[in-house]
């Protein structure tokens, strides 16, 4: 593949999968300019690893892997400074309003209750709602079959129970 | 909520990022301009002076200390020269350590699966303890560099013993430190002591991540075999 070729390449996998960066930027970032940049760095690395993309695996599967990867450690790198900002500032956005619609109320909790998760049960619960099968969602994290039913049920089970208790 | 419930309102967001994320703020054309993405530009300015100040003085000590041997050495003082040596030849085994860790933590596959390359990640940044262990035990030198051989001849006792006492107690602490600076002491509060710190909190999180994976595969393992 000529230069050419590799950016037009890049392009259109970013063009089709941007989806994939933004909702693993969301989960991770609760910070605008970070998420920004977050995104950022992890095209960058799409772009560094493009070379090294082989047919033998999902271009999906090989985007969440990168993405995933790119989000986890840059969630390390900023965890400090994410602690203080989201301790009073975003938190308190995630609170449903009054002027939003219940569907928008609902999201923000689930975006909030995924926030609260550790990084892997945090990439784990993502997959899980994006439909993806348990297959793939090992060959994402590596990690068995089986093992990835089991710890999908213990998440559910975490976000369901944080959804009862606020409604009761 | 059940599932179904769940899924459907994560698909929401679809629509929603795609409205609130402004997507000329990320331009693609932009990134595939970037040839190499370079070690260098990726370390924080505080990093790339440590290791130029640490380049500069293994140098100079280095130019310095093989002059001393090449044209110096009858009239040099043993004691400085052997102890300026220790702590050039240490300062430089740490800074290839580091550096060479450095440059394999850049080099990680980024595009493996997420346990493989977050477990190598955080224990490749967990082994640059390895560099704070080999500048401790530069420790003992800094008591000998000033000693020199009129001492042996004209002290007494209680200045021995408080010299002595002051590189044996350096001996010790260097050993100890370099023996017990180690991933498995990472809940002793001396250790929390020493690595407490904004330089030292990227390798406090690829602690508490390694922990995490721990705890993820502990999680899994009860059930796994229960089912087996």
């Amino acid at each position: 593949m000529n230069q050419k070729e590799q950016r037009e390449y890049f392009r259109d996998i970013i063009e089709q999968h941007k989806g994939i960066l933004f909702k693993v930027a969301r989960a991770y970032c609760l910070n605008e300019d970070d998420r920004q940049d977050l995104i950022q760095e992890m095209m960058i690395q799409i772009w560094q690893s493009i070379n090294r993309f082989n047919n033998q695996i999902k271009i999906s599967t090989w985007l969440y892997r990168i993405s995933l990867n790119v989000a986890i450690s840059f969630y390390r790198k900023n965890m400090a400074r994410a602690n203080k900002n989201t301790m009073l500032n975003e938190q308190t956005e995630q609170i449903p309003t009054d002027d939003k619609t219940e569907e928008d109320q609902q999201l923000n909790l689930l975006e909030h209750f995924i926030s609260e998760l550790k990084e892997f049960d945090k990439a784990l619960m993502i997959l899980y709602l994006e439909d993806k099968s348990h297959a793939e969602i090992a060959e994402i994290l590596g990690m068995t079959v089986s093992n990835v039913g089991t710890k999908i049920g213990r998440i559910k089970d975490k976000i369901k129970t944080r959804f009862s208790q606020l409604k009761s | 909520m059940n599932e179904q419930e769940l899924k459907k309102l994560w698909q929401t967001t679809n629509q929603k990022l795609e409205k609130t994320l402004a997507a000329d703020r990320i331009n693609s054309n932009e990134i595939s301009q970037l040839k190499v993405y370079h070690f260098i530009s990726s370390m924080k300015p505080i990093k790339l002076f440590t290791l130029f100040a640490g380049i500069i003085w293994v140098g100079l000590g280095a130019i310095f200390l093989s002059h001393k041997y090449l044209y110096a050495f009858s009239e040099s003082n043993k004691f400085f020269l052997f102890s300026a040596t220790v702590q050039v030849g240490l300062t430089a085994v740490a800074l290839f350590v580091y550096l060479f860790q450095l440059i394999t933590i850049y080099q990680v596959d980024i595009t493996d699966t997420i346990f493989k390359t977050q477990k190598k990640l955080a224990q490749l940044k967990i082994s640059t303890l390895w560099v704070t262990r080999v500048l401790f035990l530069q420790l003992p030198v800094w008591t000998t560099f000033w000693w020199n051989e009129a001492m042996f001849r004209e002290w007494n006792v209680v200045q021995w013993l408080i010299t002595g006492s002051l590189t044996l107690t350096f001996v010790f602490a260097a050993a100890w430190l370099f023996i017990n600076i180690k991933f498995e002491n990472r809940d002793k509060k001396w250790f929390r002591i020493i690595f407490d710190g904004k330089e030292w909190t990227p390798l406090m999180r690829s602690v508490e991540l390694l922990e995490q994976l721990d705890e993820f595969v502990a999680e899994i393992k009860p059930e796994t075999n229960a089912s087996t």
